[in-house]
């Protein structure tokens, strides 16, 4: 066994963005007698924004030089059929940490569906490309690190903007770095290192490119439509792992202005921008 | 995010009430589908309808301005700053607020030609509206989960928020303007001059 070079990175990604962080200085407090100000400098969670926003910048020179062209052309090579096929496929691989999150956050009935699908999809469904267990009744589900530690009472931490990576936070991030390491893929190399190694790598690229091509239409509605892009997507992550940590089919039935950590909680939430 | 201290929590509701006076009724769950309903059916007969692209625009325009509630939307999203404008900067907020959400809303529906939509599984209440869960499916694309919050405002029931995939359009609009607001230096008026920048964007691209 050989481990690969990406769970190495994830933790020395997580020190670099830090310790940047750190030296690049914080956004500035609005002042102490302004309540309402304060307020919503706390509820916006993103003290070190100056430092994210020049990744973010440093983000978007990437991604209009690279990852949206080779997402537009992902989607205009291949028909839509072959794409699902290839995000069906890129999902089963998935399976195994999904099962593991599940079964940590002791949701057993997921963790039943997310072994169905597996089993069904890697045999019946051809090695994960046809999702034939949704017919089945067993429809898919997401479930990461990040998510079980928030469910184990872990906070999110400031806002992170990761190049590449997008909006996260350090408990998703560390999550995200547990996810590779805890991915049996990662570590079996079926008696062909090298050759793991390259497969690691191409699954690594095509997720990438796979993602991005899911993101076309609501990334460039967000870029057309919104007059800080940067602001958008810091409030629409937040929102969206709020409601992927509680598990919860639709909208999350928060007041209108409360968002909380997703989880069931009686206690009064402050608004959340 | 994190379950902040009470006292916080408790003035920032009393904040919001201030803010926002009782316009908002609790509103009845299968009323709320049903007005959810009729509108999407109007929505989607304008959406696939025959005329040209502009006059589907504009029949879309139409049904969002009887169906929304635009004030009460635009008022919740300015939240605080709302105190801080004069007089004259919440009109001109106001009338521009009500053009960029009904522009964006129509363009971005403009595009769902082939749209088909259904009333999804759950309908749930909340504390004072209805979130009425739909699925709307277009040609090519996967079917995409969208919830309405509904409202009854004035003896109507109203839309107050659309949110699609469990991102609320009124809470990161809220965010975008508060950024916009606080990178300017708190001042109201840059927002009314970037959202002036985008209506001109946006009925230029419109063509017309």
């Amino acid at each position: 066994m050989r481990p690969s070079l990406l769970p190495r990175l994830a933790p020395a990604a997580l020190a670099l963005v830090l310790t940047g962080a750190a030296l690049s200085g914080c956004a500035t407090r609005p002042p102490a007698d302004d309540r309402e100000a304060q307020e919503e400098f706390r509820a916006t969670n993103d003290p070190i924004e100056p430092w994210n926003r020049a990744m973010y910048d440093v983000h978007q020179a990437i991604d209009t030089a690279v990852l949206r062209p080779v997402a537009v052309g992902y989607r205009a090579v291949l028909p839509q059929p072959v794409r699902t096929g290839i995000s069906n496929f890129l999902s089963n691989l998935r399976s195994p940490v999904v099962a593991m999150n599940d079964a940590l956050q002791g949701e057993t009935q997921r963790f039943g569906e997310t072994l169905g699908r597996f089993l069904l999809n890697s045999t019946l469904g051809v090695g994960g490309f046809i999702d034939v267990a949704r017919d089945f009744g067993l429809p898919p589900h997401t479930e990461d690190f990040g998510q079980t530690f928030a469910v184990a009472g872990v906070e999110e931490g400031p806002y992170l903007f990761i190049p590449i990576l997008g909006p996260s936070n350090p408990r998703d991030l560390l999550g995200f770095g547990v996810g590779i390491a805890a991915d049996p893929l990662t570590w079996l190399t079926f008696g062909h290192p090298d050759a793991m190694d390259i497969a690691n790598y191409a699954r690594a690229g095509v997720t990438v490119v796979s993602t991005r091509e899911g993101l076309l239409d609501a990334l460039d509605d967000v870029q057309r439509s919104s007059l800080d892009p940067y602001a958008t997507l810091r409030s629409a992550y937040r929102q969206q792992r709020a409601r992927e940590i509680a598990n919860t089919p639709g909208a999350t039935p928060a007041a209108p202005q409360g968002l909380g950590t997703g989880l069931p909680d009686s206690t009064p939430r402050s608004p959340q921008p | 995010m994190i379950a902040r201290r009470t006292l916080l929590a408790a003035g920032a509701a009393l904040a919001m009430a201030r803010a926002f006076p009782a316009s908002a009724q609790p509103v009845d769950t299968a009323r709320a589908a049903a007005f959810i309903q009729a509108t999407g059916q109007e929505l989607v007969a304008a959406i696939n309808g025959r005329g040209a692209v502009a006059q589907r625009r504009d029949q879309v325009a139409a049904i969002l301005r009887r169906a929304v509630d635009v004030e009460g939307v635009g008022r919740f999203i300015l939240g605080r700053y709302l105190r801080q404008a004069t007089p004259d900067e919440q009109a001109q907020y106001m009338r521009l607020f009500e053009e960029v959400l009904i522009r964006n809303l129509s363009a971005r529906f403009g595009e769902y030609q082939g749209v088909r939509f259904s009333l999804g599984r759950s309908q749930q209440r909340t504390e004072d509206d209805a979130l009425v869960n739909t699925v709307v499916e277009r040609p090519n694309a996967a079917p995409v989960s969208l919830d309405w919050r509904v409202s009854e405002v004035g003896g109507q029931p109203r839309i107050v928020d659309l949110i699609a995939e469990g991102t609320s359009l009124r809470l990161t609009t809220r965010s975008e303007y508060a950024s916009v607001i606080g990178r300017n230096g708190g001042r109201v008026s840059a927002l009314l001059d970037a959202m002036r920048q985008q209506v001109a964007q946006l009925s230029s691209r419109e063509g017309g």
